[in-house]
């Protein structure tokens, strides 16, 4: 029976995109929150303005390059949502499996394995650390333990270096997969907690193109194709995620 | 050069079937997750063949974020049940699917 005096819960996702002198997140962002709107049919905050003034450089992909990532600890306070879904702008949704998550978890959960074509990403932070998540996609319901878990994060930011070697952190820039992972970690009386049940799967490569066609995605890389269920996909590649060719892709995904 | 042209674009056109069969599998898994009663189960058969004999028809099983659920059995079991063919019966289509390309 429902109760009529109950409050709907509101859902929601939430993405950050703050442009850097080389990459327009947000276009990036609007592109990405077309997909989650089409196949989630839940609204989307974007948020452009950074509250942190400092830079960060990119290591591994891009390296050297700006990096705006410190404001995701702020995403608790920022949702309008009691439920959200918190995901980088690369994140391409093609499907509703992140619902299922929404659906039960109770306080919040992250991505804890990530598969790519050539294989596991799975890993730890350093040589003698404690596994590696990824803040790519976080599910989060607004509860106390969810407010600990981002309120961590932020503390583990503002006091980084204490943190690098306390975890014996392999490098040495901030990375929120690090420090989601070490609040993770802290609040589960120094276990980690069941994040989402499923491979994240990301594609690290540089990208010429995807198509679907049939409920599956042809990925071209530049020296080889993959082709793949239709599933949502993590892209590392940002000079695709701005071409048009990514453009039309949304536009035909979405008509 | 005309010749290498063509093999660098038949290279580019390649696709590998085990890392696309792993992936697909990758994504059977995630579809095989069912959500009930607010809890989430990964159906398996372990899951199908307790299910089908347990004797009780009410009981509590633990879901993927370790919290007892209380089940309706034979509800559940038609669920999963459900969920399963019609899961498995994708993997079968994609897979047979895949197997048929080397090229793209």
């Amino acid at each position: 029976m429902k109760n009529s005096n109950a409050k709907e819960k509101s859902r929601g996702a939430l993405l950050f995109a703050f442009n850097t002198d080389t990459v327009d997140y947000e276009l990036i962002a609007n592109r990405a929150s077309q997909l989650i709107e089409y196949h989630l049919d839940i609204p989307v905050t974007v948020i452009t303005k950074s509250q942190s003034t400092q830079d960060n450089i990119r290591v591994g992909y891009k390296a050297g390059s700006q990096w705006f990532n410190k404001d995701r600890y702020s995403a608790y306070e920022l949702s309008p949502y009691d439920e959200t879904l918190l995901l980088d702008s690369d994140y391409l949704v093609f499907d509703k499996k992140l619902l299922k998550v929404l659906d039960t978890v109770e306080d919040y959960a992250l991505t804890i394995h990530n598969q790519s074509p050539n294989g596991s990403q799975d890993g730890t932070m350093g040589l003698f650390s404690i596994e590696w998540v990824w803040a790519t996609a976080v599910a989060f319901k607004k509860t106390k333990k969810s407010k600990m878990l981002f309120d961590l994060v932020g503390r583990i930011q503002r006091n980084y270096d204490y943190y690098i070697k306390l975890y014996n952190l392999r490098e040495t820039n901030y990375r929120n997969d690090y420090a989601f992972a070490i609040a993770d970690n802290i609040i589960n009386g120094y276990t980690s907690s069941n994040g989402i049940p499923w491979s994240m799967i990301t594609i690290e490569n540089e990208i010429n193109d995807i198509e679907i066609s049939n409920d599956m995605l042809t990925v071209r890389e530049h020296e080889q194709a993959h082709v793949i269920p239709k599933q949502s996909i993590h892209v590392m590649d940002k000079d695709y995620l701005l071409s048009d060719r990514f453009g039309k892709l949304v536009e035909q995904v979405c008509q | 050069m005309s010749e290498i042209n063509e093999l660098v674009e038949q290279i580019k056109q390649s696709t590998d079937y085990q890392k696309n069969k792993r992936i697909l599998r990758e994504k059977i898994t995630t579809d095989l997750h069912v959500p009930y009663n607010n809890g989430l189960f990964l159906v398996t058969i372990e899951l199908l063949s307790f299910l089908s004999t347990w004797p009780i028809d009410e009981l509590f099983l633990e879901d993927t974020y370790n919290n007892p659920i209380k089940i309706k059995r034979q509800e559940f079991l038609t669920l999963c049940q459900e969920h399963y063919q019609m899961v498995m019966n994708d993997w079968h289509i994609k897979h047979e699917e895949l197997k048929r390309k080397r090229k793209v």
